[in-house]
């Protein structure tokens, strides 16, 4: 039976003032090695400052239309076991890069009551919201800050990555 | 820096920028084929990554003695490379690349931070950028080697393997090369045995961690860098050969 | 196609998103026959990316400078990463990558046609940059503006890294045809010989041939037709050709005046449709490539998955 191993969310940081943003998913075994992955996968070319990755079955996705057609239901509010939610919004469909941002957090008991907690506190602009994420804090690794020399800027030194490395190209302009 | 002096340091970094070279070449084979999607664009970095360190050193190289890297890598015939036989070995399974590229990685990173403070300025400034690289290669190259010798029986097996075979062949790295004692004096590189014994300290405990034993014995086959493994030939004919199908041309 | 009047409502509904140009995201309702085209195109498509790397792949070891082959490791790099982009986006449509790669390996799953031919020489590198990655792009430019999010997304990345691949090649070509030797002239010629018809076979069927186009075009995956596409890159490409004084493999080749573009003789399909079917020059090494590596592979990920099983024990 073959494995591909479980696939990890990647989120990635272009700048300190960025928001992080769900950029696609690596397959690893584990979150150490999904950290090493992201990095080669994501980070060729220099635009990153830090990477989170999260096991794809710990992120509780939902898009509005999937709420419209199934109200979120009013939960009550369960204290025991309250964790710290991440919560990440997609607000646009003009740019077709814009997916999910990390725009919050939020302490709830499930997903579902970060949810409905998210949606009721007027923070997060939830009727431009097209699809939430929520995903339990403890369910992140992070690079830390001083990785940034060993895993983020050398790509600052790959010219050869860029296309503009290789100026303009045309047989036909050059002969005018 | 005096004649005798240079001509040292052009022998080292030749060395150094041979063994970097040649073992980009096998990492790059593993382009296109590796055990896992991830893992062909992890080793593609790697191996660029040692193309670059081996072109800085080369550029090093060529401004003491006016050669041009080109030529260096692609017009020097297989007895003049300076490639240690530990770089030579074909790549072999995963766990016999991940190991030597561990073994190896171990060696740089060691090698670098001590570099870093040569006295010979254009080195420490190139050691430093190579260091950023080096510190992500030992992290991806130790973190396998962990999952491989604590994997499976039969990963550890074929990793204990390739250790007993590449365990000798490194210790031909640390060999002091030629008048390497005028460069060690004026604090341009440490001394072999320095390097060595920072070596062994970091990868002693760590291979042992990973369930693996260090063989006992650790004589390299051949302490001379001008002796080349069976591998190397074949290795620069196809890595020569387009550049040699028309020396006149530019590429 | 859709009978329940549930579907019906849904159908139009989605069809109105598309139309007011919204994307559909994993989770959003699609009909299956949308997600059935979309894993079929985004699998070929990532699965073209892996086989993708093996032709180029074979010249990293022999690349004529440092510089030259710095370059094509970062871009058989970039395939292995474009793959992995897509692969990702297929799987958000509920497929996973095991049943994906198993398709590819069992010959049910198919990839680009170009890659089944032989890479014989170092011209044939900057070929694949130019002509072949040219033409993806033409292709992948149109896909970003997909109504699927996450295969828009990944095309949008892939365009913006792409653009080099196609530059590096047609700087080499513009080199060795300008102020190269005749040696490398020569190879010039016979690469593009070689090459430029498999080329224009990339962009697919003609438009009658290709039944799947106009359900495509209006669920907004694809935004132009092949023959579109085709003449468009034909235009591009045909006068850069001849200003470097190539000779292009088509005595038919001539400009109309009154359409402004280049007609090309006939393409033979038959040639295509074999190729297709698995009985290109290169069709069987490229899958035993891919078996061998899927066979070594086997033994690594399961001890990295069994090192990953202990420490969460």
């Amino acid at each position: 039976m073959d494995t591909q191993w479980p696939r990890y969310e990647v989120f990635k940081q272009d700048s300190p003032h960025k928001a992080h943003e769900a950029v696609g998913s690596v397959h690893a075994p584990d979150a150490e090695m999904a950290l090493l992955q992201a990095r080669d996968v994501f980070v060729r070319r220099p635009s990153a400052v830090s990477l989170w990755v999260v096991p794809e079955t710990a992120v509780f996705a939902i898009t509005a239309e999937e709420i419209a057609a199934n109200p979120v239901p009013p939960l009550p509010p369960i204290a025991t076991h309250a964790q710290t939610y991440l919560v990440f919004t997609k607000t646009s469909q003009r740019r077709s890069m814009t997916f999910v941002r990390h725009v919050g957090e939020i302490v709830a008991a499930t997903p579902q009551i970060a949810l409905q907690l998210a949606m009721e506190s007027g923070r997060f602009n939830e009727d431009a919201v097209f699809v939430w994420w929520l995903v339990p804090e403890s369910a992140i690794t992070r690079s830390e800050p001083g990785d940034i020399d060993s895993l983020f800027t050398p790509a600052h030194d790959k010219t050869y990555r860029q296309q503009s490395y290789y100026g303009f190209v045309s047989p036909t302009r050059n002969r005018k | 820096m005096n004649e005798s002096h240079q001509t040292a340091l052009s022998t080292w970094l030749l060395a150094m920028a041979d063994d970097q070279l040649i073992l980009a070449h096998r990492n790059s084979e593993w382009i296109g084929h590796g055990p896992i999607l991830e893992e062909d664009i992890a080793l593609a970095n790697i191996a660029q990554d040692e193309l670059g360190h081996a072109r800085l050193l080369y550029e090093l190289y060529a401004a003491l003695t006016g050669d041009d890297p080109d030529k260096l890598v692609f017009f020097r015939e297989t007895a003049v490379y300076r490639s240690t036989q530990f770089v030579e070995y074909p790549k072999g399974d995963w766990a016999f690349t991940m190991l030597r590229q561990y073994l190896f990685d171990a060696a740089e990173m060691v090698l670098l931070t001590q570099l870093v403070d040569s006295t010979y300025q254009p080195l420490a400034q190139a050691a430093a950028k190579m260091r950023n690289e080096e510190l992500y290669h030992y992290r991806h190259s130790s973190a396998w080697l962990k999952r491989l010798g604590l994997g499976t029986a039969e990963s550890n097996q074929r990793t204990q393997t390739a250790l007993d075979t590449l365990w000798p062949l490194a210790q031909q790295l640390f060999v002091p090369l030629p008048a390497a004692e005028f460069l060690t004096t004026d604090g341009v590189i440490p001394p072999a045995t320095v390097w060595q014994e920072a070596w062994e300290q970091v990868v002693r405990p760590f291979l042992h961690n990973c369930d693996l034993a260090i063989p006992t014995a650790a004589a390299p086959p051949t302490a001379d860098r001008a002796i080349h493994s069976p591998y190397l030939a074949p290795l620069l004919a196809e890595m020569q050969e387009v550049a040699r199908f028309d020396p006149e041309a530019t590429w | 196609m859709q009978s329940d009047p549930v579907d019906t409502d849904r159908l139009q509904e989605f069809e109105t998103r598309i139309a007011r140009g919204e994307k559909i995201e994993p989770g959003d309702w699609m009909p299956d026959e949308y997600r059935r085209q979309l894993i079929r195109m985004i699998s070929q498509h990532a699965h073209s990316e892996v086989v993708g790397m093996l032709p180029e792949g074979a010249w990293i070891t022999r690349a004529p400078n440092l510089r030259r082959k710095m370059v094509l490791m970062a871009k058989v790099q970039d395939e292995a990463g474009h793959g992995q982009y897509l692969y990702h986006a297929a799987e958000t449509l509920g497929i996973s990558r095991e049943e994906m790669l198993a398709a590819l390996l069992n010959g049910r799953a198919k990839y680009s046609s170009i890659f089944n031919y032989p890479t014989l020489t170092w011209a044939d590198v900057a070929w694949i940059g130019w002509l072949v990655d040219g033409a993806a792009i033409k292709n992948q430019t149109m896909l970003a503006h997909c109504s699927y999010g996450p295969y828009s997304r990944a095309m949008v990345r892939i365009c913006a890294e792409e653009t080099f691949h196609y530059k590096q090649g047609k700087e080499m070509i513009v080199h060795y045809m300008s102020s190269g030797t005749p040696k490398q002239k020569a190879m010039v010629q016979d690469g593009l010989n070689r090459w430029w018809w498999p080329m224009l076979m990339m962009f697919g069927p003609h438009d009658t041939d290709s039944p799947n186009s106009p359900l495509l075009i209006r669920w907004g995956i694809k935004t132009k037709s092949n023959d579109t596409l085709r003449q468009e890159f034909i235009n591009e490409e045909v006068p850069e050709l001849l200003a470097l004084g190539l000779t292009i493999p088509d005595p038919q080749l001539a400009f109309n005046e009154a359409s402004g573009s280049w007609e090309i003789g006939p393409i033979n399909w038959d040639e295509f449709w074999q190729v297709v079917r698995g009985n290109g020059p290169m069709n069987a090494e490229r899958l035993a490539a891919r078996q061998q590596a899927h066979d070594n592979g086997l033994w690594v990920r399961e001890a990295v998955a069994a090192y990953a099983a202990k420490q969460q024990a």
